[in-house]
């Protein structure tokens, strides 16, 4: 048995190095826009050899087609469709005619394979304009793995045709009140499999993520005062980060995962700090003793975007990493808080305020526009999706705070509902 | 859709990124953009085979070493704060400023305080809901600094008194207009100490 799975190990590897490679670093869509024809992926029955498990690899095909189905810019074929598609194991211009036929752009080409609680999924993505491969993966796992091999390869795929993985391994940290308490909990992206991270029965506020998914820093009020806390989700780890005199809140990391800003200040004043994410001596950065809150780290690492009252009403601003050249980047805002830096670097989310509501809106500080998104009832604490194509906020269009997320049309979708739902956090995946 | 198949997928990129249709152009600071390294577009290579790795286990937290679980407050503190010699001192919306009025307030306490110079009080700030969380946090801890500067001015010794900040998180009242956001603007006053 060993033996016949390496030989076929081997000789999926001499497809897969058989296989044309050219254009498989290709970026087919660069960038989306909202309201545009999706790529459309022809998804036939793959081939199952003996070995695989069934139950597993119609899980991984289930999954797979609502990934996909669930993105802006890849759609698949409808099975309604697809299902007239006569295959002609002969003459592949021909099948892909068929293809084109129903709409399908490209072809996902699969065969299940397995041995004993192992998938193993090899599939070809074909170009149906050109008839090249513009991929082809191997992928395995034990079969209970079946959904995360399915939301790795539909990343992967997403990947292909924006240059940036889809969002189907990610995560969002939020704050919820579900069991009479602020806790931090964290769910995937689509608000299923909510997972409770604390039951510290205190406060819990502003969660923040490490870049590489390890850490999330948040406020609480576990000792009596605020303080910050380091907690790595997959271990249950618990450390104090800082416990500086006043709020210590809204922390977020730098790019590098190295320092982390946050708010704090003695005497009623309220400054940006910065703390090394290892732990040591905190430094100051402003100095105005208003408040000055909320830092959010630049995608470069080089500038630091914070709220402040330092002219009167709070207004965004933005500083060198090092607290220099402070500068206010809203004008037209009653109110302007929460600040949220676009992977891009060139669009900020921040909470407005129009007619006494909160509502998001976005700076672009390449084409000096600002639009506000208005939405019902009261909108805020807006979080780019780690490509940036989706939004997250809090809203109370249906009664209570709860988490939305936005499609990269822009459309919202309420993916929580039980006690209030706030501060949500977003990372690509957790380590 | 067929019209948009030409030789190359190069055909299918389309537009602008941008995520909401951006219609108005105002004028904003002039900051700008950020240049963000190129993306890396490169693919790790495709073929070759990966292990899909489990996601890993998320578990809840633990109790740190040193976590202060709150107890019950002595009844005798309880009945001294129920007493009321204290009284809280209230804000007007998104501000910290003390009003005449509070200021009159505070004098009282401060008298009461320097009359009883074992007791320790806990100031809390607080704050209605109509901002962010964190903003609010900030503000609570400048309303109850402010209200212990101004004991302090008048006499009471800064280690007599202890601030902390709630912000939103522990109204009073919880409905939401403004007959119960200015009862949750305020800095309460918590005897701590005999």
């Amino acid at each position: 048995m060993k033996t016949s799975v390496r030989f076929f190990i081997v000789v999926c590897l001499a497809i897969a190095a058989a296989a044309p490679s050219r254009g498989q670093e290709e970026v087919y869509l660069k960038v989306t826009s909202p309201g545009l024809t999706r790529v459309m992926i022809g998804l036939p029955v793959f081939t199952s050899r003996p070995g695989t498990d069934p139950a597993a690899a119609n899980n991984l095909i289930t999954t797979l087609r609502k990934d996909l189905d669930e993105t802006a810019v890849v759609g698949v074929v409808p099975e309604e469709y697809a299902r007239l598609v006569e295959v002609d194991p002969n003459n592949f211009p021909v099948t892909r005619q068929r293809w084109r036929a129903v709409g399908a752009q490209f072809l996902l080409d699969g065969t299940f394979a397995g041995a004993g609680n192992q998938l193993v999924l090899e599939v070809r993505l074909w170009d149906l304009t050109s008839g090249e491969v513009a991929y082809s993966r191997r992928l395995q796992g034990t079969v209970t793995l079946a959904p995360t091999i399915a939301h790795t390869l539909a990343n992967e795929l997403v990947k292909l045709f924006t240059g940036k993985p889809g969002p189907f391994l990610s995560r969002i940290a939020f704050v919820s009140d579900r069991t009479g308490n602020k806790e931090l909990w964290v769910m995937r992206w689509d608000g299923s499999e909510a997972q409770q991270l604390t039951t510290h029965k205190s406060i819990a506020l502003s969660p923040a993520w490490s870049p590489d998914g390890q850490w999330l820093a948040f406020t609480s009020f576990l000792r009596g005062q605020p303080q910050l806390f380091l907690l790595r989700p997959t271990q249950g780890t618990l450390k104090s980060i800082s416990t500086l005199p006043g709020v210590n809140s809204s922390p977020s990391f730098s790019p590098d995962g190295k320092l982390i800003a946050l708010a704090a200040g003695e005497a009623g004043g309220t400054d940006i700090f910065v703390v090394p994410a290892a732990g040591g001596e905190p430094e100051r950065l402003t100095h105005e003793r208003t408040i000055s809150t909320n830092p959010a780290w630049s995608p470069s690492g080089r500038q630091i975007l914070f709220t402040s009252t330092l002219g009167g009403s709070p207004q965004l601003y933005v500083m060198d990493a090092e607290g220099a050249n402070v500068r206010r980047v809203t004008f037209e805002d009653k109110f302007a808080d929460e600040g949220a830096w676009a992977p891009d670097g060139v669009r900020i989310a921040y909470t407005t305020l129009v007619d006494d509501q909160f509502q998001i809106a976005i700076l672009d500080l390449r084409a000096n526009t600002r639009t506000v998104i208005p939405g019902p009832g009261s909108n805020e604490s807006p979080c780019w999706s780690p490509d940036g194509t989706m939004l997250a906020l809090v809203s109370t269009r249906t009664g209570a705070k709860q988490i939305f997320i936005t499609d990269p049309a822009g459309r919202p979708k309420q993916i929580t509902f039980e006690g209030n739902n706030v501060q949500p956090a977003w990372v690509a995946q957790v380590q | 859709m067929s019209r948009l198949w030409t030789n190359k997928p190069l055909a299918l990129m389309f537009c602008a990124l941008v995520v909401l249709g951006l219609s108005c152009a105002h004028k904003q600071a002039v900051v700008a953009p950020e240049p963000v390294p190129a993306a890396r577009t490169q693919a790790e290579p495709p073929s070759g085979t990966t292990e899909v790795q489990p996601e890993p286990t998320i578990s809840p937290a633990e109790h740190p070493e040193g976590a202060v679980t709150a107890g019950e407050l002595p009844s005798s503190l309880e009945e001294l704060n129920r007493a009321g010699y204290l009284k809280d001192a209230s804000f007007d919306t998104d501000k910290s400023e003390l009003r005449p009025d509070t200021r009159d307030i505070l004098a009282a306490d401060a008298a009461w305080l320097k009359g009883h110079t074992t007791v320790k009080v806990l100031i809390e700030g607080h704050c209605d809901e109509r901002n962010t969380e964190d903003y609010n946090l900030a503000l609570g801890w400048r309303r109850a600094n402010n209200a212990k500067a101004y004991l302090v001015m008048l006499g009471v010794p800064a280690d007599q008194v202890v601030t902390i900040s709630y912000g939103e998180e522990r109204p009073f009242a919880t409905c939401h207009n403004e007959s119960c956001w200015s009862q949750n603007r305020r800095a309460h006053f918590v005897i701590t100490a005999r």
